[in-house]
């Protein structure tokens, strides 16, 4: 249990913690532009896989930057056909969405079969590269503790500094820009900024397309630096925890954030588990973020229903 | 000098054929009022959708300041100097007042959207149209006359020269319309041009200065409002002279329904009905007067089982409600006409016969052992069609291929098919045509002939004044008034309770209570 | 007289809605397979002999036939399920997790004494519907009594389920030394018995119509059918007619798990396998969101898709196998066959084929466009 304790509050687990959170943390953004703006984007899982498998290629043949740039646009491209789809022709946008899905889950092993010329399973072969950590040593001059800012904030991905940005961003897009005003009301009553003149389907056009660029870079980090490389499946269901984070977060970027480090804390923790615990089986520790996932909906779900129901009585 | 909008020979037919438009003519000179009239589906709203950029029409040409121009969205005419002030308002409930008046053309300073600036305009604005609203609270929280004003606000804040007003009216009780004429003629003092779209005459002589009569898609006429009267008006409207009529109830029954000391609570918690208590005899009809949204709707769901009570409890034939399931007040003789009728009172997926026997699945005539007996369900929806003539396909056609008219007639159907104790009504004849109407009206009085006891509520006041036995007032949730209806109940009377304004004693509302 | 009359119109109407229907899906398939051919054509190096696998490959002989309608069987199960759920307007994805908690049940009947008795299959079969019941009932209570997500609810599921059958299969049902993560054989009384000697064709099949049988008379023929219907209309409808939705709801959730469950037992007491191994499933339990879609949700329809799509399926297994080109590019086909499928695109060219032939198009342009 010491020992427990003890890698739990190390910085190296800190930083493992925001390793894990990362990815969870961009797609949960990518589903929260587009629940906010009104539809629910079941696609996350296939956006993640797409945008892993596009960095992971291009990295071979070009700079990592141009690599993450690729992937979202990739995200993006899956966001206009999810658009195209659900606002053109009108399709049910989870039928859409887990269309996506399937073609993700196929079409990513059919091109990493021609990308190695055979290989299924992983792109192993691929001189494929990785994203820098941001190297913060020279915090290390401060006196006191210049040391232990070294420790917390040095070695994280630079992506990982992106989606902490990115919270800010997104929040600020949605609360102090008219656009994000626009967004919003589309999401609540799009009757509203139809009368006002407002493109309504534009925007949500445009939300899908930045909820996949953003799943899409969340499969980048992941591909390009928690793991170098594609496998087949490798989002493993995250896209799909970050469904259940947007909700958990209560439909505000904080409240993603604060969601996907609960879910990436989970992760990290069946990182460290089988060093600290071998007597623990494997697989049962692969399932606790997915386990999480579950007990947080039920919980918050339960919570707000009894919220609800609290506000009932006491008005009585 | 050119009018300043005018309409010529417009056509608009929606796919799957229905015309809704057929040679329009329309003119509108600056700085007047000018009403648009016409029955319910006579075509007035696709006109205005056309006016708007909502619809684009078939034939015909728009004429703003005698040039030509075509609108392909609300956007263009929004820019033209045209706002709309729609029936259901487009207001997003979360967002603030002045959040929603700016939408779509925000002030910024960069890109961030400049609040202050926003609460200012709207601030200054309400001030020069007489239109006060406090820009701050969630809009949702507003009741609808203070919403309408928000509407009508968004309109200005564009700089709209023409206001478009979509039976304003509806929603609102006599003195809010008062109200809300007063900020007309303000707006036509300030130059602004307002076209009003209405069916209710007297409103229409009071506030207009210049009517255009609408029949059945095409325009009829155009008079000067002083030239007019209300009896010609309606001639014009319909063809023919009719007076809706309907009789009262002959004789009066047994206690059937008691209501006492009801409560019921919101979501949010908010008080929706307080401390009502109620009678309704059987074989007769009792109306619900009110503004919308003083719980007339909630009163009727409680009692139909559709929502908690709070405190009290509401006895059907001495029995009371409360321990039994919506199926069970069903079998125990109520039945309900919902308010809506597309989003509760029909599956329009499903086909006639399966909306008519959807309340009757715990029935051995038509389910045993679980199991469907289909020829049972069959006749039985043959025999309504006929008895209710529902003009339809046949029994296995969706009720989303009906009318609005005749899908209001298989809830009735429904409804009325057996003979109930206690029928529950709510908005009988929202956007049924005048035949339809007629039908459904001459329904509801031969099940209180037969015996039922009726709580009926309307928004059309004409509609209660015509139907109802007894009326009651309720305001914020209570009764505020009860009336035995005769022929010298105004509407004006009604009025002043439905605003809160004045209030009965109880020993006042004795009578009409019993 | 006149009734009569409109019964003829309504079963014409109903017949054109059917051809309507069936035109489409024929038109999204050849579209798919169209797109299939490009991809194909672009990166094989033998473009026309792998399409040509793909499109003869399952009925060359016997063997690929019993594969191809094994298959169909599987489909036509998981189909039922998302129509189950689908008429009932839910969105659970929980097919897959349910298949592997209702194999692991069968396994533990088919690898217990049970299972070398008479009982073996009945009993297998029973407990996997159980188990597969009981996991679809889990994200339906979550939903009804605390509007927790049934789509994030079934999901994590899935992956939960996953890993226990992982977890199960490598620490109790393997023999000890064994470094395989498969069970011993199942024994004879335990595995469905061949209908074909020599394929995989096995009592499977006959589970399979069956249950499109019983979920047909269920849906069409029984109270609780025209509830879950009505539910899946209009919610608020429903409630307001008396019928309770959220029971409606989480039994629908429950009758589609134990269909998967149901599929769990096929999978691993069927001729194909005989054992528990992990990961049997093999992704197959999603595509029932295709087959469900294509079939609008109606039972009668599913197994007709699924022969279809099985066809096509069995022929990318065997292009895999013969020819340089992976199954895996039939995800693409699936995917553009359920977005053209589930959304508003028209035949194309029928306008054109219509002017062509000279008829007036208009009458049906115009329903089509108000529907």
């Amino acid at each position: 249990m010491i020992e427990l304790f003890m890698t739990v509050f190390s910085a190296t687990f800190f930083v493992t913690v925001v390793r894990t959170s990362t990815p969870l943390l961009l797609s949960t953004l990518g589903g929260l532009v587009a629940d906010l703006s009104g539809a629910l984007n079941v696609a996350l899982e296939g956006m993640m896989l797409v945008g892993c498998l596009t960095a992971v290629i291009v990295s071979v043949f070009a700079p990592w930057y141009i690599a993450v740039l690729a992937a979202i646009a990739a995200g993006a491209l899956l966001g206009a056909v999810m658009a195209f789809f659900h606002l053109r022709l009108k399709a049910d946008i989870i039928l859409v969405g887990f269309a996506i899905n399937i073609f993700a889950a196929g079409g990513t092993v059919f091109a990493l079969t021609l990308a190695t010329g055979g290989d299924k399973g992983t792109s192993i072969n691929l001189p494929s590269k990785a994203i820098p950590a941001l190297d913060l040593s020279f915090l290390g001059v401060i006196p006191g503790i210049g040391h232990t800012l070294v420790q917390f904030l040095s070695g994280h991905s630079i992506l990982s500094w992106v989606a902490a940005f990115l919270v800010f961003a997104i929040w600020y897009f949605l609360y102090r820009t008219p656009w994000g005003l626009w967004l919003r009301g589309v999401g609540e009553y799009p009757a509203a900024p139809e009368a006002a003149g407002i493109p309504v389907n534009a925007i949500r056009a445009w939300s899908l397309l930045v909820s996949g660029g953003l799943a899409a870079l969340g499969g980048a980090q992941l591909a390009m630096f928690n793991y170098v490389g594609f496998t087949r499946d490798m989002t493993a269901g995250r896209g799909f925890i970050a469904l259940g984070a947007v909700l958990l977060g209560a439909r505000h970027p904080v409240g993603a954030l604060l969601a996907a480090l609960l879910f990436g804390f989970f992760e990290a923790l069946a990182v460290v588990l089988p060093g600290l615990f071998n007597w623990i089986p494997a697989e049962l520790i692969r399932m606790i973020p997915f386990i999480v996932t579950v007990l947080a909906l039920v919980l918050f779900s339960y919570r707000a229903l009894r919220a609800r129901q609290l506000r009932t009585l006491s008005k009585i | 000098m050119a009018p300043l909008l005018q309409a010529i020979d417009i056509g608009k037919t929606y796919p799957g054929g229905v015309v809704a438009n057929n040679g329009v003519n329309l003119t509108i000179n600056a700085g007047e009022v000018h009403a648009v009239v016409g029955e319910n589906g006579a075509g007035k709203s696709t006109l205005m959708k056309i006016l708007f950029g909502i619809e684009r029409p078939d034939r015909g040409t728009l004429l703003l300041d005698g040039k030509p121009v075509n609108f392909t969205n609300p956007r263009e005419a929004i820019d033209a100097g045209i706002g709309m002030v729609f029936q259901h308002f487009s207001l997003v409930p979360s967002f603030s007042v002045y959040e929603n008046v700016v939408l779509g053309s925000e002030p910024r300073t960069g890109v961030r959207f400049d609040r202050q600036q926003a609460i200012e305009a709207v601030r200054a604005l309400s001030e020069k149209f007489r239109l006060s609203v406090d820009p701050l609270p969630p809009v949702g929280q507003l009741p609808v006359g203070q919403q309408q004003r928000v509407e009508i606000l968004k309109a200005l804040y564009r700089d709209a020269r023409i206001l478009i007003l979509d039976e304003p009216t509806a929603v609102l009780a006599p003195q809010e319309v008062e109200e809300l004429f007063v900020a007309v003629r303000a707006l036509v003092e300030q130059g602004r041009t307002v076209i009003f779209i209405a069916h209710k005459l007297p409103e229409v002589l009071e506030i207009s200065d210049r009517i255009t009569v609408m029949r059945a898609g095409k325009s009829v006429g155009e008079v000067a409002a002083r030239e007019v009267t209300e009896k010609s008006l309606a001639a014009m409207m319909v063809g023919r002279e009719v007076a809706l009529r309907v009789d009262r109830a002959a004789n009066q029954g047994a206690l059937a329904c008691e209501i006492k000391a009801l409560k019921v609570t919101g979501e949010n918690g908010a008080t929706l009905v307080d401390d009502l208590n109620l009678r309704v005899h059987a074989g007769e009809i009792v109306g619900l007067v009110g503004v919308e949204g003083n719980g007339q709707s909630e009163l009727l769901e409680a009692v139909a089982g559709l929502r908690p009570i709070a405190e009290g409890v509401a006895y059907l034939n001495g029995k009371s409600l409360a321990p039994l399931t919506i199926l069970e007040r069903r079998a125990a003789g109520l039945a309900s006409i919902p308010e809506d009728r597309l989003a509760r009172g029909l599956a329009t997926g499903a086909s006639v016969a399966e909306n008519l026997v959807a309340t009757r699945l715990d029935d051995r005539r038509y389910v045993r052992n679980g199991l469907l007996d289909l020829k049972a369900i069959k006749a039985n929806t043959e025999k309504l069609i006929e008895r209710f003539s529902i003009r339809v396909g046949g029994p296995g056609a969706a009720v989303g291929t009906l009318s609005g008219g005749n899908m209001q007639k298989v809830v009735v159907a429904r409804e009325l098919s057996e003979q109930p104790k206690l029928l529950l009504v709510n908005q009988p004849t929202r956007g049924v045509d005048l035949g339809a109407t007629q039908f459904i009206w001459r329904s509801l009085t031969e099940a209180r002939d037969a015996g039922a006891a009726v709580l009926l509520s309307s928004a059309d006041l004409s509609e209660l004044l015509a139907l109802a036995d007894r009326l009651v007032v309720l305001y914020r949730g209570k009764i505020v008034a009860a009336f035995v209806n005769s022929d010298d109940l105004t509407p004006e009377t009604l009025g002043t309770y439905m605003l809160g304004i004045a209030t009965q004693t109880p020993a006042e509302m004795q009578g009409a209570l019993r | 007289m006149s009734m009569t009359t409109e019964a003829v119109l309504g079963r014409q109407a109903r017949w054109a809605n059917i051809r309507r229907e069936t035109g489409r899906a024929l038109a999204a398939a050849i579209i798919a397979l169209g797109v299939a051919f490009v991809i194909i054509l672009l990166t094989s190096k033998a473009p026309l002999e792998a399409f040509n696998v793909l499109l003869t490959a399952p009925i060359s002989r016997p063997r690929t036939i019993g594969l191809w309608i094994d298959d169909v069987a599987k489909l036509t199960i998981t189909g039922l399920a998302f129509s189950l759920v689908f008429q009932a307007r839910q969105f659970s994805m929980g097919v897959q997790g349910q298949v592997y908690v209702g194999g692991l049940a069968a396994a533990y009947i088919a690898l217990s004494p049970i299972g070398a008795t008479w009982l073996g299959i009945p009993l297998g079969v029973f407990c996997a519907m159980i188990a597969g019941g009981f996991y679809g009932f889990l994200p339906g209570i979550a939903k009804a009594k605390l509007g927790a997500n049934e789509i994030v609810s079934s999901l994590m599921l899935n992956y939960i389920a996953i890993e226990l059958c992982n977890y199960l299969v490598r620490t109790q049902l393997v023999p000890p030394g064994s470094g395989v993560l498969t069970t011993n054989d199942f024994p004879a009384t335990a595995v469905f018995p061949a209908l074909v000697a020599g394929t995989r064709i096995d009592i499977g099949l006959i589970f399979a119509i069956v249950a499109v049988l019983a979920v047909w008379f269920a849906l069409y023929r029984t109270a609780w059918g025209l509830k879950l219907r009505l539910v899946g209309h209009n919610a608020q409808f429903a409630e307001y007619s008396g019928i309770r939705s959220t029971v409606i709801m989480v039994s629908a959730m429950t009758v589609a798990g134990a269909l998967g469950g149901l599929l769990g037992a096929m999978f691993v007491q069927g001729q194909s396998y005989g054992k528990l191994t992990i990961l049997f499933e093999g992704g197959l339990a999603f595509e029932g969101i295709l087959i469900a879609i294509v079939a609008r949700s109606r039972p009668l329809a599913v197994p007709v898709v699924a022969l279809f799509y099985g066809y096509l399926r069995q022929g990318a297994q065997l292009m895999n196998i013969r020819t340089d080109v992976p199954s895996e590019v039939i995800g693409v086909v699936t995917a553009i066959i359920i977005l053209l499928v589930a959304s508003s695109f028209s035949m194309p060219g029928r306008k054109f084929f219509a002017r062509l032939l000279g008829r007036d198009t208009t009458p049906a342009a115009a329903m089509e466009a108000g529907k």
